[in-house]
């Protein structure tokens, strides 16, 4: 690591006033380890199965319990440094949460009603009802929710986690980031996408430096810079990648017609009227268009978000604890395509699957240097918020 | 009553993050953490105020602490596990218990296929007797919303001897059946050929297949089929069944309906098909059956769908009965035929009137 940015490099100087002896030359500290994740899959699919069989029972009302005991599940089977992780939230605080979120929305429902009794009703140009109204308001405030939310709820699991029987936690203001993420995706859609490192490294850093693990806050080094030749690189491959899968999806598909001597006069009438078998013919030439697509930009994309991560995670430290990470494209593809294909194809009851293979993911490939001071490192005097994840439940952006 | 252990345990204070090896000894009023060399006391917690957090079912090791303290003991090693369960009660749930995976697995799967089919049978089977029970009050607002939403860009017909004429026909066909709430009926103008029905005794027609219609017998045979799913209850079945079986995908995937709904509908369109498909044979039959039981000419069923069939271009799949919510037409063609007997529908004035309901 020769870049100035990296924590590798800032970590090194002990700050003044530190307690080391004086003249004692610091070097990070080379001892390598791995988080342990020591889950069975079979165990956890008992704990999931259970937990559909009373969501049908109670209409999904014990959803927030059964969250609770997964999460209980997966943080006590992971360790660092041979402590395992605790997991101290509970179904009720969730359930508040939900509530809470619940009333929210009720209150927005309620003003909106207001906004339309004495603005759209019986007024000449009406043609907006309520619902409309309303709809388009979700639709405008429900982006930005969506993310303070996502905050929010990354707070609230932070608080309920413990290692060493500290508590972790989350500093920072939920809206703030609801309102930077926002600005952010769109200036980043609104400008083909370009700033993407920018949004990327902005994103993470809030998340990343508002962490605390007791009294001892991340620290993230990271600068959209570092990464701008590696995204423009990956743009423009993305560009010639669509092209290229294009024009294979139009010559395989002109291939075929020709192939089948059909003129071209005829297969438009194939269209208009189309049989049974011309039906399925477009089936199977999409699924194929879809496969050839899948297979030249999805890896792309992989590539991408591989060295997105690496970064990400080479630029964070806590305290003297450095981390690191060698995940590669094809790991990444593991990940992010085959696990959403296997959510997908097994209807959701794969999900212990996925998780089970993240884990074991996380503990294989993250590298932690060096052992945190631990008499340094002190409760914090915050408990967290009182309850959790209601606007994140709402939007239904949350597995566990 | 003493033990003494090799340090086989970890201590948390719960002030810092410092970690200890320690060993446990368990007296008649303490338990007594203590460092295993040197044996300096780490901590006494009396008996009275210890407790396990959480269980073995969902902890590999369930933490120790002292009520009220952020300090833990975590104890691995299962021996001393099971020694600390057996000498203070309040540790009980330390006990390692082994968990019959296979077992487990079995029995909540057995479980959520049988649940998954009871609630698809109740929602199957239960909305046909239960969609009556609902209040029309409930109903009729169900369908308004509806109505409100589809009919926002759209234009009314106005005329008001046409609309009374044929609001005239459905009530007189829904008094025949014995449903005993007042039937509304709604023109759009325009297309397509075709009306439906919403909760809540709510017709629409649009005007198209009022002006394309040969005869008033016919206009006269789709309003008796209409008439025909609102007695039924047909449309607030299917709103129901919809429902439903959005909630038990939401439930049965955990929380991934967004991405599930993509594959997943592929069910409830199965089944909302199916449903589709008997209710149509259903309102074809009892549409016929009022027309006739009130004197009334009844071939306009059969000759509209006829006409329809003419009209039409040849889809295969459509002609076949694949992916399509009504019967094929043929078969009903075949199913509704009746002859050309019996008083009109609508007498020559209000027929007039009908046609010219959007002028």
């Amino acid at each position: 690591m020769s870049n100035s940015t990296s924590p590798w490099a800032q970590a090194a100087p002990p700050a003044v006033g530190q307690t080391i002896a004086p003249g004692t030359p610091w070097a990070p500290d080379p001892t390598p380890s791995r988080p342990v994740y020591d889950g069975r899959l079979g165990e956890l699919y008992a704990i999931y199965l259970r937990h559909l069989a009373l969501m049908l029972v109670t209409l999904g009302w014990s959803r927030f319990w059964g969250r609770t005991n997964i999460r209980r599940y997966v943080w006590s089977h992971l360790s660092v440094l041979g402590d395992r992780f605790e997991y101290r939230g509970r179904g009720r605080e969730l359930l508040i949460g939900f509530l809470f979120a619940l009333l929210l929305i009720a209150v927005w429902i309620g003003l909106m009603w207001l906004v339309w009794l004495y603005v759209f009703h019986e007024k000449p140009a009406a043609n907006f009802g309520m619902f409309d109204l309303f709809s388009l308001s979700v639709a405008l405030i429900g982006f930005p929710l969506a993310y303070v939310g996502h905050y929010a709820g990354l707070r609230y699991r932070l608080s309920r986690t413990r290692w060493r029987g500290i508590r972790c936690g989350m500093a920072g203001s939920a809206w703030t980031y609801g309102a930077l993420a926002t600005g952010l995706h769109f200036a980043n859609a609104t400008t083909a996408y370009l700033l993407t490192p920018l949004v990327s490294v902005n994103l993470a850093r809030p998340r990343i430096a508002n962490t605390r693990f007791g009294t001892l806050p991340f620290v993230f080094a990271g600068r959209a810079g570092d990464i701008y030749g590696r995204y423009i690189g990956y743009y423009f491959l993305n560009i010639v990648a669509w092209i290229a899968a294009g024009v294979a999806v139009f010559a395989a598909v002109g291939g075929t017609i020709e192939g089948l001597g059909i003129s071209s006069d005829d297969f438009l009438k194939l269209l208009s009227a189309p049989s049974l078998n011309t039906v399925l013919l477009i089936l199977v030439l999409a699924f194929a268009a879809y496969i050839v697509f899948g297979l030249l930009i999805l890896p792309l994309r992989c590539w991408w978000q591989a060295y997105l991560l690496r970064y990400l995670v080479t630029h964070s430290r806590a305290g003297n604890v450095l981390f690191t990470t060698a995940i590669t494209t094809r790991q990444m593809w593991g990940f992010l395509v085959l696990n959403y294909l296997i959510i997908l194809l097994t209807l959701g009851i794969g999900w212990p699957l996925v998780m089970h293979r993240t884990m074991k993911l996380i503990s294989a490939q993250l590298w932690i240097y060096g052992v945190p001071n631990g008499q340094e490192i002190r409760q914090p005097a915050d408990r967290g918020p009182g309850y959790g994840e209601g606007l994140l439940d709402m939007f239904d952006v949350t597995g566990v | 009553m003493t033990t003494t252990s090799t340090p086989a345990a970890r201590y948390y204070n719960g002030e810092t993050a410092e970690v200890q090896d320690v060993a446990v000894r368990v007296t008649t009023q303490e338990l007594v953490i203590y460092r295993p060399t040197g044996a300096e006391v780490v901590a006494r917690w009396p008996i009275a105020e210890v407790a396990v957090l959480g269980d073995t079912q969902h902890e590999v090791v369930p933490p120790v602490v002292r009520r009220g303290s952020d300090a833990r003991l975590i104890v691995e090693d299962p021996q001393l596990r099971n020694t600390l369960a057996s000498l203070v009660p309040a540790l009980h749930a330390l006990t390692p218990q082994p968990v019959a995976v296979g077992r487990r697995i079995a029995v909540f799967s057995s479980a959520i296929i049988a649940m998954v089919g009871v609630f698809w049978g109740v929602l199957d089977y239960g909305t046909e007797y239960a969609a009556p029970f609902l209040p029309h009050s409930l109903q009729e607002r169900l369908g308004e919303t509806v109505l409100d939403d589809l009919l926002a860009d759209k234009e009314e017909c106005e005329g008001e001897a046409g609309l009374a004429a044929i609001n005239r026909l459905a009530n007189d066909l829904a008094q025949e059946a014995g449903y005993s709430h007042p039937i509304t009926v709604h023109i759009v103008e325009g297309g397509p050929v075709n009306a439906f029905t919403l909760p809540g005794g709510i017709l629409v027609f649009y005007s198209d297949l009022i002006t394309q219609a040969k005869d008033s017998s016919q206009v006269a045979g789709v309003v008796a089929h209409e008439i025909g799913h609102v007695v039924h209850y047909h449309p607030t079945k299917g709103l129901v069944r919809a429902y439903g079986m959005d909630l038990l995908l939401k439930l049965v995937s955990g929380g991934y309906s967004e991405m599930m709904s993509t594959v997943g509908g592929g069910g409830s369109l199965l089944l909302a098909l199916r449903n589709g498909r008997s209710a149509e044979r259903q309102a074809d039959t009892t549409g016929v059956d009022l027309l006739e039981r009130r004197g009334l000419r009844a071939d306009g069923v059969s000759t509209f769908f006829q006409q329809l069939m003419e009209k039409e271009p040849k889809d295969a799949a459509a002609a076949a009965g694949i992916w399509s919510s009504h019967p094929p037409t043929a078969e009903r063609i075949e199913a509704t035929k009746r002859p050309a007997t019996g008083r009109p529908a609508f007498s020559s004035a209000e027929w007039q009137a009908l046609r010219n309901v959007c002028k």
